[in-house]
């Protein structure tokens, strides 16, 4: 309300054709945010293909794979949230862990069909708790979520009596785990189809479409007209339902489930988002950059594993990329300003 | 440049010496001037975006000038707000900048807390802020959180805060904006109380007969010059009126549209929102209807509030297309309704600057753009080009980030959005602020052919040429209401600015 305190003429930002050496620092930045990712996870498998001795081998690869679907299956649900500008769904794995535990426990007693189906209830449930809140009551999704995780986690500890669920040993889930296309084990196909289907819906959909819409500026998004709560809750159903086939693809695999078993998938997730440069403001991303993190991440793993270096410093190796993604995606949003 | 001839009241207590302030290419103060006595009321008027707040906040130490300087008692003022606030510069601000939750006397006391070794002695703090309220005399519980405080009496908290400190120079930009004519004749009063105990006081106002009633001596500030300096006694509101527009008034020769009124598309009805107290309005096919007043007067309230982008708590809005008549109760049923906003803030609120110019226009007119929810490229591509090249965006590059592009191409990007919705209301909340121009031309030239097409056109602006230009009528709103209407013949900028400032329009002769 103020007449003359903001200059008339709004800046326009200048084009990158002037070198000075701020706009090379600017330009360099937004290279890495914009490719970085790509291009590191490159130069990483290069780099672990010619110096880790056993990486470079059809089992290790697979192995390495394998183990990280479930995550990546769980991320790139999640992107959708992160996209939508909600910072992250933590009650993820409070859902993982509850749809392996009906996945095998009540496929015990009811066989799958039902099992399924209540796990997909569940699941829809979760979305609708989470998404209302923060899209309809605007509340904040890291406490909503943090809520979420405990309520969920305690009735699925109290209603599983916490005791592990095992599914027989010759039963269809059992051979659900073992099936293989080619070299390829059934989670990294589910993984595939789920990262191909979520990334036609994000990028070829009006929903996906308004999702980074509102990520990128919820206040122009509702007066375009949008239902911008409505896109919201959307986008905690869609994780909500990743998360429920991550639980399937986690149970299937071990024939097991436990309330535990999805400990710190969460994190795993969001680390995966960040680092393959998601925005954590919103609006900016993809299904192939939430990938490629997962990927990323778990090759670097691998190699620090198979070097013999101690969790510790894996964990630490993780925590110093994730304060490198978020600083590259701050400063280069700066730099653009 | 006239000065004052008679003779001083007291010694000089502020002076500005040849301010000059540039923001970007835009001059904002132009080689002002300016002497405050002890135990003055000094007024300042002028349009919107005339400097007058440019220039308090340079008084204040908020900003730094580009050129001259400002000395207090004949020291020249350095380093800041924190200088300023020492030398004795207090400034109530024109937005209230109090914390809400905070009690009343902490807001007083706020940045000035007296303390033993860092703890706030509560019992001296209550104190200093009670002498204050007692100083303006009002009744106000200061142990009540702000935000349990009417707008007024936040008004006056403010006020305290600022005598608390023991200034000798109050600056109060806009400070009755928001409150009712008694409590405005309470605050008048106790600035003249002030003035009389010797404290010199700066009053910027939009409202003539403010000034008027207590000032000593005023000044016009126009475009960023001091155009006069007056004795209140040498001056009228007509005349204090005629020297803000300052353009001679008989001379603007204005082209009107040939404007062919339909039937009434938008039709509001007692229109009450915080700030709006009671509008009616209605604008009819192929019209333009202008919003015009102060800022702060409830022109964007009301707009809002009637499309249904904020609530707003009694009145009905009906949008009539086609013979069809349909009452509005929510932003996405004015929207489905064939109705367009194009907001205030367009880089907040009107366009995602980090997605592309064409998702940008493909937003609003996505279902149109995908079959079974799935979209399609090629037609968004197609779609969006034709429509930036309809409002004339340059570069012409709808893969381009909207961010990349200058105010006046972002407007139209925003109102190429909503053209392939083809319209049949579209309201405009300061087209062309911040804008070219060049731009500003197109864009007006887009507005006129919106209503040639029939489009029902409601635009506010502060702006008065730009006003009086595109508007067949003019609305005025003051306080909330509608204070006059003019037919496009009959506004000028004259009685706009009457009309607006609170004076009474007279028959010319």
């Amino acid at each position: 309300m103020t007449e003359t305190a903001t200059p008339r003429e709004t800046p326009t930002r200048q084009a990158p054709s002037e070198t000075g050496p701020s706009q090379r620092r600017a330009a360099l930045l937004q290279w890495i945010a914009e490719r970085g990712i790509f291009v590191f996870t490159a130069l990483l498998i290069v780099f672990a293909a010619i110096f880790v001795d056993g990486f470079a081998s059809t089992v290790n690869i697979t192995d390495v794979f394998h183990r990280a679907a479930p995550i990546g299956i769980v991320a790139v649900g999640m992107t959708f949230v992160v996209i939508s500008g909600n910072y992250l769904d933590l009650s993820v794995v409070a859902q993982v862990a509850t749809s392996a535990v009906i996945f095998i426990g009540v496929s015990n007693l009811y066989g799958i069909p039902l099992a399924v189906g209540l796990a997909v209830l569940v699941a829809l449930l979760y979305g609708a708790v989470n998404g209302v809140a923060v899209g309809y009551f605007k509340a904040n999704a890291v406490i909503v979520t943090l809520a979420t995780t405990y309520v969920g986690l305690g009735l699925l500890r109290w209603l599983s009596g916490g005791s592990i669920f095992f599914g027989p040993p010759d039963g269809p889930i059992r051979a659900m785990g073992q099936i293989r296309i080619g070299p390829l084990p059934l989670s990294m196909i589910v993984l595939i189809v789920m990262a191909l289907v979520l990334a036609f819906v994000l990028n070829r959909t009006t929903f996906g479409f308004m999702v980074r819409c509102v990520g990128s500026n919820k206040e122009a998004t509702r007066l375009a007209g949008v239902s911008t709560p409505r896109v919201v809750l959307g986008a905690f159903v869609i994780t909500a339902l990743a998360a429920m086939i991550a639980g399937f693809v986690l149970a299937a695999f071990s024939n097991t489930a436990v309330s535990t078993m999805s400990s710190g998938f969460e994190f795993r997730a969001l680390a995966a988002i960040i680092i393959g440069g998601t925005s954590v403001f919103g609006g900016r991303g993809s299904i192939l950059r939430t990938l490629l993190g997962v990927v990323f991440v778990s090759v670097l793993t691998n190699i620090l594993v198979l070097s013999n270096i101690s969790f510790g410093w894996q964990q630490i190796a993780i925590g110093a990329l994730i304060a490198a993604a978020v600083s590259v995606d701050a400063l280069a949003r700066r730099a653009a300003q | 440049m006239n000065r004052s001839t008679s003779e001083p009241a007291g010694p000089v207590v502020i002076e500005a010496e040849s301010i000059v302030k540039r923001f970007g290419g835009a001059v904002a103060v132009n080689d002002v001037s300016i002497s405050v006595r002890a135990g003055e009321i000094y007024g300042l008027v002028g349009e919107n975006g005339a400097g007058k707040s440019t220039l308090m906040r340079i008084l204040a130490g908020i900003l730094r000038p580009d050129e001259g300087e400002v000395r207090v008692e004949g020291k020249a003022l350095h380093g800041g707000a924190k200088a300023a606030l020492e030398a004795g510069i207090a400034l109530v601000h024109q937005e209230l900048s109090l914390v809400p939750e905070m009690t009343g006397a902490e807001n007083i006391m706020l940045g000035s807390f007296p303390t033993t070794a860092g703890f706030i002695r509560s019992a001296d703090m209550k104190k200093i802020a009670a002498d204050a309220i007692e100083e303006i005399g009002v009744q106000i519980d200061l142990d009540e959180p702000i935000v349990r405080l009417s707008v007024a009496l936040r008004q006056f908290v403010e006020i305290a805060r600022a005598v608390a400190r023991k200034p000798k120079v109050l600056i109060l930009d806009e400070p009755t904006a928001t409150l009712t004519p008694a409590e405005t004749d309470h605050l008048l009063a106790m600035l003249q109380r002030l003035a009389a105990k010797g404290l010199s006081i700066v009053y910027i106002s939009h409202r003539i007969p403010e000034i008027f009633s207590i000032c000593d001596r005023v000044a016009v500030l126009r475009d960023g010059n001091l155009i006069e300096m007056m004795d209140i006694g040498e001056t009228t509101p007509d005349d204090l009126v005629d020297k803000m527009v300052g353009r001679d008034l008989k001379l603007d020769l204005q082209i009107h549209r040939e404007s062919n009124p339909g039937d009434v598309v938008f039709s509001a009805r007692g229109i009450h929102a915080p700030g709006v107290d009671g509008i009616d309005l209605d604008v009819r096919a192929g019209e333009i209807v202008g919003l015009g007043g102060l800022v702060g007067a409830g022109r964007t309230e009301f707009v809002r509030a009637a499309l249904g982008v904020d609530p707003k708590t009694a009145g009905t809005v009906t949008v009539t297309t086609d013979g069809r008549s349909t009452k509005i109760a929510t932003y996405r049923a004015a929207v489905r309704n064939g109705v367009a906003y194009i907001p205030e803030e367009r880089r907040t609120d009107g366009l995602a600057l980090n997605m592309s110019v064409a998702d940008n226009i493909a937003l609003p007119n996505r279902a149109r753009l995908s079959t079974g929810s799935v979209l399609k490229p090629k037609m968004i591509a197609e779609f969006a080009t034709n429509l930036a090249d309809s409002v004339g965006l340059r570069p012409p590059d709808i893969r381009r980030d909207a961010g990349e592009y200058s105010g006046g191409n972002q407007q139209k990007v925003v109102i190429a959005k909503w053209l392939g919705r083809e319209p049949r209301v579209i309201v405009l909340d300061e087209p062309t602020r911040g804008v070219d121009v060049g731009a500003k031309t197109e864009i007006h030239r887009l507005i006129r052919d919106l209503a040639d097409r029939g489009a029902a056109v409601l635009v506010v602006s502060s702006d008065l040429p730009e006003l009086l230009d595109l508007s067949d009528v003019v609305h005025v709103i003051r306080d909330g209401r509608i204070a006059g209407t003019l037919s496009g013949a009959e506004a000028d900028e004259k009685s706009v600015m009457t009309l607006a400032a609170g004076g009474r329009l007279v028959e010319a002769s």
